[in-house]
């Protein structure tokens, strides 16, 4: 038509201009609303304390945690393309990955190496929790963070079981011997050890159902639990007024910020009353913090390429190792459960005692009753810590000094045992020093 | 303009997140370099090079390159030797070097290559294309490539160091009472029978009950034997070597008497007795396997009387696929075409012709059958029309018999 006529839209409110948020605001709003703007982003404060950044408080074992699943997801979506999760193939579709398809070794050590060193970033990220009582509850009212602590320690669980249900994938003697070693420990609950054993291999011996169920726990069920769990657990922490350090920087300047009595629930400030005429305040002055953006996101960066370049490299150099096609015919000699298991199963050999000829199994102790008991205890911990509000977010402080104590002794147990299972146990389940060689073992031809 | 929260950060982080960033780049160049760094790749440029000054550079263009393997779904595996060993199919390679030497061709003329592969016989590791871990040096791999290296660390007797191949050929080759080519095999086989090995053992289903049943003796796995007594390698093969020297030396106890054997003798009878394995063998590669229904005693006895009766001729030729010549006691197992017993009147009253004329020209299914099947010369056909008329004789005689018998 002749009379076109060039429509310009008006502004609409809340339509973000910019194609992406603002790596560099000129402005402490622009910064703030870059935080806002983004969907994955908004989760974090506008602003974030100094002191929350800092690299020694928390280490960011938890961004680590987070890079590390990254990686996992990452590398292990090729990965799902290429194994066939059949008895028949599973072995020679790995032994193709290692040989034949390109970068594929590269690709299996990086998910490997990313869930073993997974499994220690979260323990130690959960040590680290404790050590600085950041499951207490500080100066903000309702704060839950002993139900974060929780959660927590539901994701470690959850983390060991998706690399216990990994290790069968590639169905060599190291797989199929490992899982029978762990299940066996499952098997002696008492009553329901037997059923639990049966329905987590789909019968009564490791086969092709097992292959299958650990298949779907591995690829779809446990990262879909993992993944909701981690979403309620950044969220818990925002509601509980961020890191547990932010407490303590509340409590000090308290008196310098009368109106606020607790950490901010909202992005920017706290909005108080029903009337439209919001009055917000600054929560954190600008002396004690700093923009979300670019400083907290900077440090995200730093500390997840930091992970990606360590497992690279270590990936470049640390092959995955493959032993002989699952057989259930011959057990290896010494059979191990995955490292992370050994300490389960240096407490079963420590606690089987023998008495003349006759003999009670530690499968029970060992393997249930104590490390089940740890677990109870862990997960009870919040309710049962009688130590001050101001013993929050800080390392090691005085009045907690005891139950720090004993924690960090179990935690060294823990890691004794798993270091004589895995560097000091040989055939037969002998002791051995890590340098010593073991007896030589036979081969066929 | 509003204002910026100063921040300490910048400083500190910037150069942190320059350094990463440039430490990302090093394994990256590490993977590509360390996939790039392969032997097959030179071995495949060599042979290039050696073909085309052999043969020109229009048969080199020829030559296929990258990963190469031999996929064999009913063996489930994958063999990727042809990598390196590219000229196995080649003339002219035959006195190489190893990787690039011509296979010697009458075993596999025998046993083509797209049937057979590679590690079937010569075992190695399949998957793997870098030459330690495909030639079984690796770790975690329990068939080694049975060559001649192998064969001279076990200092076998046997002048040909890569007998121990032979252990592979005993897999399918089993129930054969001579394998051609399998000299080490058949020597032990050959022993199992003079020494009497079945008395005490059970082999391949038979024999007593007084030693262990030997007939998968080679699923046993290296640990289950008792090495205390055992100087030198430990292995499975060392052990039988051993135990069949000389029993009581490595096991006091056992009545198991010393039958004196050589080394090359009880070598042999270790490498037979280690390819006694539960394999499973696809049957189309399983040499000396029944393929046909198993018959009763009766049957038998009936094929054999046919066979030699005065009906032979029929059997012989083949026509008893179709027909029977009750007359002459012959019964077809089909009997999809007439009794050819009548054939002298039957074809006259059906074609109009003389049981001759139809033979020289047949029409309809014969025709089909007599110039495809069952070609027989203008002589044989005489033969035919010969017996068949002696045939008819006896029919009718047998017929009068039975009236006659029917008559009182």
């Amino acid at each position: 038509m002749a009379n076109e006529e060039e429509i310009v839209p008006t502004e609409a409110p809340g339509v973000h201009k910019r194609r992406f948020w603002s790596f560099r605001p000129q402005s402490d709003r622009q910064a703030g609303d870059a935080i806002v703007a983004n969907f994955i982003l908004h989760w974090f404060p506008a602003k974030a304390l100094k002191d929350s950044l800092s690299w020694n408080y928390s280490m960011w074992l938890g961004t680590i945690s987070t890079a590390l699943l990254g990686l996992l997801i990452v590398s292990g979506l090729p990965l799902m393309f290429l194994h066939i999760p059949s008895v028949e193939r599973a072995y020679a579709s790995v032994k193709d990955i290692e040989y034949v398809v390109t970068f594929g070794s590269w690709l299996r050590s990086v998910h490997r190496l990313s869930a073993h060193l997974m499994v220690a970033a979260v323990f130690l990220h959960l040590v680290r929790v404790f050590l600085t009582g950041a499951y207490k509850n500080g100066v903000g009212r309702g704060q839950r963070r002993e139900w974060n602590w929780v959660i927590g320690v539901g994701m470690l669980l959850v983390t060991l079981f998706l690399s216990f249900t990994g290790y069968l994938l590639p169905w060599d003697q190291l797989a199929y011997w490992a899982i029978t070693v762990g299940t066996n420990i499952a098997s002696s609950v008492p009553v329901i050890g037997e059923r639990v054993r049966e329905l987590l291999l789909g019968g009564r011996v490791i086969d092709q159902p097992t292959l299958i169920r650990f298949y779907a726990l591995h690829i779809v069920v446990l990262p879909g639990l993992l993944g909701v769990l981690f979403a309620y657990h950044m969220w818990r922490i925002r509601k509980d007024g961020g890191l547990a350090r932010a407490d303590r920087v509340a409590a000090q300047k308290r008196t310098e910020v009368p109106t606020v009595k607790t950490k901010t629930y909202t992005l920017l400030g706290i909005a108080r009353g029903t009337s439209p005429n919001l009055r917000a305040y600054s929560v954190e002055p600008s002396d004690v913090s700093v923009n979300s953006i670019p400083d907290l996101t900077r440090r995200i960066c730093i500390v997840m390429m930091g992970t990606i370049a360590v497992i690279a490299a270590l990936a470049a150099v640390v092959r995955s190792p493959l032993e002989e096609p699952a057989n259930p015919l011959v057990t290896p000699n010494p059979a191990k459960a995955p490292w992370y298991f050994l300490w389960l199963q240096e407490l079963v050999t420590d606690t089987t005692i023998k008495i003349g000829g006759f003999t009670i199994n530690g499968a029970f102790v060992g393997g249930v009753l104590l490390p089940g008991l740890l677990v109870g205890v862990l997960v009870l911990w919040p309710w049962l810590d009688k130590s001050p509000a101001s013993a929050t977010g800080t390392w090691l402080p005085r009045s907690r000094r005891r139950q720090n104590a004993v924690f960090l002794i179990i935690c060294a147990l823990v890691l004794v045992l798993t270091f004589i299972g895995t560097f000091c146990r040989g055939p037969y389940w002998h002791l051995f020093w890590p340098w010593q060689p073991w007896p030589q073992l036979p081969t066929r031809i | 303009m509003e204002k910026r929260t100063n921040s300490p950060f910048p400083r500190r982080d910037r150069p942190l997140l320059a350094v990463i960033g440039i430490v990302l780049v090093v394994p990256t160049v590490l993977i590509a370099m360390s996939e790039r760094a392969h032997d097959w790749r030179y071995w495949q440029y060599e042979f290039k090079q050696q073909v085309t000054a052999k043969y020109g550079r229009d048969k080199a263009a020829a030559i296929p390159g990258g990963l190469q393997q031999i996929w064999l779904p009913e063996l489930k595996r994958a063999d990727r030797c042809v990598t390196c060993h590219q000229a196995t199919s080649w003339k002219g390679f035959e006195n190489a070097e190893e990787p690039l030497r011509t296979h010697p061709v009458e075993v596999l003329r025998q046993h083509p290559v797209e049937k057979y592969g590679c590690t079937v016989c010569h075992g190695g590791q399949p998957h793997a294309v870098d030459a330690e871990e495909a030639h079984g040096g690796g770790e975690h791999w329990e068939e080694p490539l049975l060559g001649a290296q192998l064969g001279a660390d076990y200092t076998l007797a046997v002048e040909d160091k890569s007998a121990l191949m032979q252990m592979n050929c005993n897999t399918c080759h089993r129930y054969d009472r001579e394998t051609k080519g399998a000299s080490e095999i058949n020597l032990a086989k050959k022993l199992v029978r003079e020494k009497g090995c079945r008395a005490c053992h059970v082999v391949n289903g038979r024999g007593g009950s007084i030693g262990p049943d030997l007939t998968y003796e080679g699923d046993k796995a290296a640990e289950q034997f008792e090495y205390g007594r055992l100087n030198g390698q430990k292995s499975s093969f060392a052990w039988h070597v051993a135990h069949l020297k000389d029993p009581r030396a490595l096991a006091p106890e056992t009545v198991m008497p010393n039958f004196h054997l050589s080394t090359r003798e009880a070598q042999a009878i270790a490498m037979m007795v280690l390819s006694w394995k539960r394999q499973p063998v696809p049957s189309a590669y399983l040499a000396g396997a029944p393929r046909t229904d198993p018959q009763t005693k009766e049957e038998v006895e009936a094929e054999a009387r046919m066979k030699t009766g005065p009906g032979a001729w029929f059997v012989k030729t083949g026509c008893f696929v179709c027909h029977s010549i009750s007359a002459l006691g012959v019964t077809s197992p089909a009997q999809i075409g007439p009794d050819l017993s009548i054939a002298v009147d039957d074809v006259q009253s059906r074609f109009g012709r003389t049981l001759e004329d139809f033979l020289r020209e047949p029409t309809g299914t014969m025709s089909v059958v007599l110039s495809r099947q069952i070609i027989l010369s203008p002589e044989e056909k005489a033969v035919a029309v010969q017996k068949l008329h002696e045939a008819f004789a006896e029919h009718q005689k047998q017929k009068a018999q039975s009236h006659e018998g029917a008559k009182p």
